[in-house]
């Protein structure tokens, strides 16, 4: 399972990641810029969605339609998301056209056209889909539950405040993209068929800038509340719940994985198990961990109809109490293997593999390979995650709800 | 890769395309039965009978079959569309005979009364879970609409009453009428020994009895009606067009996900340019769905209750456009490279291939390699795409739009 790690830093600062994948055909790359949602300033909550879209509205000499055909000709599966630090822009796509798509995301990147009339239109998309989400329950309740979860600004939605979307204007919003395109700052990640010296070579030339300097520190707030509840007349009350654990960088990181995968790791884990297959409560329940550099949870997720709701939260959190009274070994055993299991079906993918090399390389400073995190997974035990949860133990849980009735926090 | 089948004597096939350089292997359990083999009576059947068949035989009880799989670390679920219910586990090489011996067990399960019960409850919550979801819930309803008293109409899900009235007598009926050998395929993917693994399912499945299976496959160009429903927690406009398209049988459906592509993909298609890129509507898709003897394009739209007129005015623009001027070669280009590497990406995952491998065999009995795949895709031409658009006019559709306010625009 040896995984070969290629790595260089462009004269910018820009660091170079790559993984070779000797049986695929395919590569996939991303970008990560230092432009996430807690990373910009207050009073600007959304504008990263703005950006997001923004900027592919044309670079250079290419307007917005001749950038988006020459995308399109590649054949690239495109991919962009807003993160809490980072806005990420990759795709993944048949190894030949490499040198053709980074080129072109390249132009995106350090010469978009950010027009006016442009703006307006990915701002209304941006005040679009944040509306849209009052008709997506599910989505809606985790990002108001990270909301609420994490210190202020780590938790901001993604998706935007409405009143501050509207207040933006192009002047400001391309003053935000010139301040967190630092190129210094960014990670850039690939992953499957390529030759690594004539893709640092290419990304030299593309960005042959200076460093740049390096952006404050952002500075954590309060939490929200406890307990949130949002009226929808919907048929199901959708509850998310999250309690906090260790980061990705603890020790005990990978205890916490294995506890998490106890609870809910599979459908013999507790959460399935005591909830749905007992009790017949809900269709989807599911927990898992949610790591951030600077803070981390469980997060946890529910949908069942309003009659049902506080005995399916009462019997979450039961279950998450109960974890540090005992665990057994066969449990351990199975989320072990679970766990493994999952770590290497997803290296088989080129656009999974470009996307954990670069969080790691953000998160760690350095990239794990596939044999490190096995072994971590392998030296785990019953004692070890039993004494982890004497520790660490899951408590003071911050609930949010969406639907027509309200729970209680007990 | 290399291509294997042996066809056991009760009708039972099993296919298996091998490659050594993968990590991992996927197995799966393709039944030819859906919501369309239904009657109203036990609507929604083929659906609670996937849930069932994973509370176990006599032998083995719904928490002792979950702990098998997870002792597995095996990723594993199933499906029910309307005409396919499959089964699938992809795990670790050394697992693969493992995984797949458990899914014979359970493809021969007790229906237990007590399980049953139970399960209702989760099926009612998943019922309602996408009533929260009008992205899913307008698709469902325009599909009932379009399809009308054609058997592709029929809800997968089925509703609360008919879950509630539903017996296990009827279920167990339904199991022993469908789920005979003769209306399975066992698909393999990944790195495994065939020889083994077509012995270890031919041993444990060979004994299932061969039952008379038969489903009627009617063409059906659509009722192209028009319906709108209200719903008061709805906040934009979810909009659902259907129209006629080829079926799985037919040679032209490489070109007719070619031109759901042009028309309808998520970045630079028609939809795209003159509908999101215009902040029209924030999402417009459209794709081709070729099943057993039919088929279907079907779009979807979401966007603001004051854009809705406007939207159907473009979505009409749009077609009329491509019935005069047809479609240009960039965008065939592009469309078509799109296709091909997405096929590429899903094909290089053991378990993106088993999906691509069992359908090919339940639908025309016959394996594709990748490459014969992508040489189709190439070969579709501008005029294959015009003559599709003159023979299926995909401007007319049905519609059915699910949104919160009162309006009822013209017809576009």
């Amino acid at each position: 399972m040896a995984s070969k790690l290629d790595k260089h830093i462009l004269k910018n600062g820009m660091v170079i990641l790559g993984q070779p994948m000797e049986t695929v055909q395919s590569v996939a790359f991303g970008f990560m810029l230092p432009a996430g949602a807690s990373r910009l300033p207050q009073g600007c909550c959304g504008a990263a969605n703005i950006i997001e879209d923004w900027i592919f509205r044309g670079a250079g000499d290419m307007d917005s339609r001749t950038l988006n055909d020459a995308l399109d000709s590649l054949g690239l599966n495109r991919s962009s998301s807003v993160g809490s630090t980072y806005l990420s822009i990759g795709a993944a796509l048949e190894a030949e056209n490499l040198a053709a798509a980074l080129e072109l995301y390249a132009k995106t990147i350090t010469q978009p056209r950010l027009d006016d009339e442009q703006f307006e239109l990915a701002k209304q998309l941006a005040l679009d889909h944040l509306a849209g989400l009052d008709d997506d329950p599910r989505h809606k309740v985790m990002l108001k539950l990270k909301e609420q979860f994490y210190p202020q600004p780590l938790g901001r939605s993604a998706a935007g405040d409405a009143d501050q979307l509207k207040a933006l204007t192009a002047e400001k919003t391309g003053q935000l993209v010139k301040q967190y395109f630092n190129l210094s700052q960014t990670i850039f990640a690939v992953a499957g068929k390529y030759d690594f010296n004539a893709v640092c070579k290419q990304m030299e030339s593309l960005f042959d800038t200076g460093p740049q300097e390096a952006l404050n520190l952002i500075e954590l707030l309060d939490r929200g509340r406890k307990y949130t509840h949002v009226h929808n007349d919907g048929a199901q009350v959708h509850i998310g719940l999250m309690t906090a654990t260790v980061k990705p960088d603890d020790e005990q990181y990978y205890n916490a994985r294995i506890a998490v995968s106890v609870l809910s790791g599979g459908m013999s884990a507790r959460l399935f198990t005591e909830v749905r297959e007992k009790r017949g409560l809900c269709y989807t329940i599911g927990a898992n961990y949610h790591g951030l550099k600077e803070a981390a949870g469980i997060l946890c997720y529910a949908g069942t109809v309003p009659q049902t709701a506080q005995q399916t939260l009462d019997c979450i959190i039961e279950q998450f109490d109960k974890l540090k009274d005992g665990i057994s070994d066969e449990e351990i055993a199975r989320a072990k293997v679970g766990l493994e299991s999952a770590l290497i079906m997803s290296s088989e993918s080129s656009a999974s593999r470009a996307a954990h090399i670069a969080s790691d390389y953000y998160v760690l400073g350095r990239v794990r390979s596939l044999d490190e995190i096995k072994e971590k997974i392998e030296q785990t035990g019953t004692d070890s995650v039993t004494q982890f949860l004497k520790n660490n133990p899951f408590e003071n849980y911050t609930v949010v709800t969406i639907g027509p009735e309200k729970v209680t926090l007990k | 890769m290399q291509f294997k089948k042996h066809i056991l004597d009760n009708g039972l096939a099993v296919i298996g395309e091998v490659n050594k350089f993968a990590k991992s292997a996927a197995v799966g359990f393709f039944v030819r039965t859906g919501s369309r083999d239904e009657t109203m009576q036990v609507s929604g059947v083929s659906h609670f009978l996937e849930h069932m068949l994973f509370k176990g035989t006599d032998q083995l009880g719904p928490l002792e079959v979950n702990e098998a799989f997870d002792r597995l670390g095996a990723q594993f679920n199933a499906f029910t569309s309307e005409e396919n219910t499959v089964y699938y586990a992809a795990v670790l090489p050394d697992y693969l005979g493992e995984v797949a011996k458990l899914w014979t067990h359970l493809m021969r399960p007790a229906l237990r009364n007590e399980d049953f019960n139970m399960e209702k409850n989760v099926i009612k919550e998943e019922i309602a879970m996408y009533e929260d979801t009008p992205s899913f819930d307008v698709i469902d309803k325009g599909r009932s609409l379009h399809f009308d008293s054609h058997p592709c109409g029929n809800s997968v899900l089925g509703t609360r009453e008919s879950i509630d009235a539903l017996t296990s007598k009827q279920m167990r009926e339904y199991f022993t009428s469908r789920y005979s050998p003769n209306n399975i395929t066992v698909a393999l993917a990944g790195n495994f020994d065939w020889d083994k693994m077509a012995e270890l399912i031919a041993e444990r499945c060979g004994i299932w009895q061969r039952q008379s299976v038969t489903r009627q496959t009617p063409d059906y160009q659509g009722s192209l009606k028009s319906e709108r429903l209200k719903k008061k927690n709805l906040n934009r406009e979810h909009i659902c067009l259907i129209s006629p398209a080829v079926s799985m049988q037919d040679e032209r459906r490489f070109a007719a996900s070619v031109l759901g592509t042009i028309v309808g993909d998520s970045v630079g298609s028609r939809y795209f340019w003159a509908l999101v890129d215009k902040a029209l509507a924030e999402t417009a898709t459209m794709q081709c769905e070729s099943m057993d003897g039919t088929g279907a394009f079907y779009s979807y739209i979401r966007c603001s209750s004051e854009n809705l007129q406007k939207v159907f005015d473009t979505v009409k623009a749009i077609f009329d456009d491509l019935n005069t001027n047809s479609v240009n070669g960039t965008e065939l280009t592009a469309a078509r490279n799109k296709i091909l590497s997405a096929l590429v990406l899903k094909n290089e995952i053991p378990m993106g291939r088993l999906v691509s491998l069992g359908f090919n065999w339940v639908y025309l009995n016959e394996y594709r390699s990748t490459r014969q795949d992508i040489a189709d895709i190439n070969a579709v031409s501008v005029d294959d795409i015009n003559s599709l658009i003159g023979y299926f006019k995909p401007g007319r559709f049905t519609k059915f739009t699910l949104g919160p306010g009162n309006a009822t625009p013209n017809q576009p």
